[in-house]
């Protein structure tokens, strides 16, 4: 994969928000109980991020440092009301299912520090993709969690009872998803150090045929 | 290098003989069900930390076979006719995720069989704090029925304790496998604590606390009754044997660990006698991790302060006898 | 005695050990003591303060116009972001460097904002909370419950990220894991 391709869909996989940036992580833990509430978290997240940061991208650059992140916040704060307003026309459980972390989610630290730190130093289309990318990391995160989580806690998936052995409670508790989420960064990052590893491999091995 | 490795291995020597007595008191009560157990515990914990090690790149020596040990702590602390799924669950938390995930023996951060408990108490409560009545022998795969609550959750709830003493000493009243066998675990404490297998300071400590705050505020008329059954029901003694005074955990100063189990007694009893918390102190030997990782910190800073003070001594008595043996051959 | 219980009480309404609101924050600031305590103090200041100006908006705020709450939150928080820095230039210019890190990272984040909203939804259940004491003593609980949370993880903080610790678990992933093993004890208290 070249480099420009890794650092725009990096997002997925390679440097995920949440496994590998620390980033959101407070309703991953907390509301990653079930498949139900991740799927809300997931619309809320993609849509209030996506339109934030795509919004944002038009606030002069010129601007002092503290006043671009209260603009961002602001904008990021009036998107989160149309995107309620679709999710009570629609979707209205999954405001009950997120509760605080809904509004919550208006001051992740994606829209208010990586915008600057990443997104505004890239091409308009570059920065789309990459944010895409970073959007769709999380949702694979969030779908995973939610799945396991509420396979385990409830023994159920997406409310429909399933045959398990045994259930653990305590996954579906606050501190089960701390330890859950603590667990699959470790598995997350020693995946990633194996890959990285066999990738080197690849290029020495080009390396060999070539010289030959 | 050696003698600190040998002196791990005896530790775990000492501990297991004396976790093996009180299994056996376990066997004389509930049966072949609680061996099973144990042995399906001590198994798992074992091939857990052999995976783990392997994973780790290090070699499986005679010192990582503590992990036995934490396994074997956590049956006793269960119900004899625990759910084994459950039991093995709890024990690859315990080895697994309190210990392996953090660096292992080398970096202990929790008392595995501590942080496996109170897993196993927010997950599957129910199943943890019933029992059945000593000599009550249950089939390996048997359901077991008639499940009471613990002598503890009575004494707890209603401040009454319906047993001789000589009961009480023997461990004939229902509550977890191990935890009730009082004398045995006296002597166990007064063994251990003589070949320093356990932090004397921490056991001391936790027991006088306890003691102490049952006599200032009795949970029953009689200050000596409140004594008496404070130390030996809610896994008192057991806990502080074999959790509190792990030297793995405990500062290593008798006097920093004096406190730490003091402070762990008091609040655990405050715990009891508020709120009927069954089996409070494991829970806050959990919670006192942070502390006694602060106690450890500050131990290690002092005996670097020394050593760069004896550092310093000895390089200014070496310039004393430098500059006085220039001095004696200037003369001459 | 029942000093003991309120401290319960504190842990169990912690902000980092029930709501996981600010660990992303609390992992960045935990690699030095000062910089640990200059985050988790500037929050207090943001929870405190925050607090007695959301109790002046839930009072005016009508339901039919909720939603727009966290929009005013924005505007109060991005108000006391200005004027705490502008304070720090006016009266502590010596420090103004170091102090504007923390102001900077503790300004927008889940910690502040989530206890905006723990507030509110906890006085909307409870009448007797509606007043600006019982808003502040919150925020100020609030506060204290991070600095708390942040102190646990500091007397750790050398172990999880010692090499003993395997590659793929040392920092954030051990971080997350010890948290979650303190926050079940004190879940098991309740």
């Amino acid at each position: 994969m070249t480099d420009r391709k890794k650092s725009l869909l990096g997002g997925v996989l390679g440097d995920n928000i949440v496994l590998s940036g620390l980033m959101v992580i407070s309703p991953v833990i907390i509301c990653g109980d079930t498949l139900k509430n991740a799927e809300a978290l997931i619309y809320a997240f993609s849509a209030i991020t996506f339109l934030s940061v795509l919004i944002s991208s038009f606030v002069p650059k010129k601007l002092p440092y503290t006043a671009k992140v209260i603009i961002y916040a602001l904008i990021s704060a009036l998107v989160y009301i149309p995107v309620k307003l679709a999710a009570r026309e629609f979707y209205p459980e999954s405001i009950e299912r997120i509760g605080i972390y809904y509004p919550l989610l208006a001051v992740n630290s994606l829209i208010v520090f990586q915008t600057e730190a990443k997104f505004f130093r890239m091409k308009k289309g570059d920065m789309i993709i990459s944010l895409l990318s970073c959007i769709v990391g999380f949702d694979i995160v969030m779908l995973l969690t939610g799945f396991t989580r509420e396979l385990f806690a409830y023994g159920t998936i997406n409310s429909r009872i399933v045959d398990v052995n045994t259930l653990i409670g305590g996954l579906s508790q606050p501190f089960g998803g701390f330890i859950f989420l603590g667990l699959m960064c470790g598995a997350y990052r020693f995946i990633r150090g194996l890959v990285s590893r066999n990738s080197n491999n690849d290029v020495r091995s080009d390396a060999d045929v070539s010289d030959k | 290098m050696l003698k600190k490795a040998r002196k791990e291995r005896l530790v775990w020597l000492d501990i297991m003989i004396t976790l093996l007595t009180l299994e056996l008191m376990s066997y004389f009560y509930y049966g072949l069900r609680s061996v099973f157990l144990a042995g399906i515990c001590v198994l798992t914990g074992f091939a857990a930390e052999l995976v783990s090690v392997r994973l780790m790149k290090r070699k499986f020596t005679a010192d990582d076979l503590t992990c036995t040990s934490d396994a074997l702590i956590l049956a006793l602390m269960f119900p004899a006719v625990m759910d084994y799924h459950i039991s093995v669950i709890a024990v690859l938390f315990a080895i697994i995720v309190a210990k392996n995930l953090f660096g292992g023996r080398l970096n202990m951060i929790f008392s595995p069989a501590a942080a496996a408990y109170v897993f196993v108490l927010t997950s599957w409560e129910r199943q943890l704090l019933q029992y059945t009545e000593p000599h009550v022998k249950t089939g390996f795969f048997e359901t077991p029925d008639n499940l009471v609550k613990s002598a503890s959750y009575i004494f707890d709830h209603t401040g009454t304790f319906n047993h001789t003493d000589f009961e009480v000493l023997l461990g004939n009243f229902s509550g977890p496998a191990g935890a009730v066998s009082i004398l045995l675990l006296a002597v166990a404490a007064v063994v251990l604590m003589m070949r320093r297998s356990i932090s004397a300071g921490a056991f001391l400590g936790t027991v006088f606390g306890t003691g102490l705050f049952a006599v200032i505020t009795p949970m029953v008329s009689s200050r000596a009754d409140s004594l008496k059954y404070s130390l030996v029901t809610n896994m008192v003694l057991f806990s502080a044997v074999y959790i509190v005074s792990d030297v793995r955990i405990a500062p290593k100063r008798d006097y920093y660990a004096f406190f730490y189990g003091l402070f762990i007694g008091i609040i655990s009893y405050i715990l009891v006698l508020t709120g009927a918390k069954e089996n409070a102190i494991v829970i806050v030997s959990v919670l006192f991790t942070p502390i006694a990782l602060g106690f450890r910190h500050l131990e290690k800073q002092i005996d670097k302060a020394a050593q760069e003070h004896a550092l310093a001594e000895a390089a200014a008595g070496t310039l004393d006898v430098t500059a006085a043996g220039e001095e004696a051959v200037s003369d001459d | 005695m029942f000093l003991i219980n309120d401290l319960i009480a504190l842990l169990a309404a912690n902000l980092i050990l029930s709501q996981a609101l600010g660990t992303s924050t609390i992992f960045i600031a935990a690699g030095s003591r000062k910089n640990l305590i200059g985050t988790a103090c500037v929050i207090t200041v943001f929870t405190t303060i925050g607090a007695a100006a959301a109790y002046l908006i839930d009072l005016l705020i009508q339901p039919s116009i909720a939603d727009l709450r966290l929009l005013f939150y924005t505007i109060v928080i991005g108000i006391l972001y200005v004027a705490l820095l502008a304070s720090v230039y006016r009266f502590a210019n010596k420090w103004f460097e170091e102090l504007r890190r923390y102001i900077h990272v503790s300004a927008f984040n889940c910690a502040v904002m989530g206890t905006l909203f723990t507030i509110n939804s906890r006085a909307a259940m409870d009448g007797t909370m509606f007043d600006l004491g019982g808003y502040v003593s919150a925020g100020l609980e609030a506060g204290i419950g991070f600095i708390i949370a942040a102190l646990i993880l500091t007397a750790a903080y050398k172990r999880l990220n010692s090499s003993k610790v395997p590659a793929s678990f040392r920092g954030f992933p051990a971080m997350l894991v010890y948290l979650g093993i303190i926050s079940m004890a004190v879940y098991s208290l309740k």
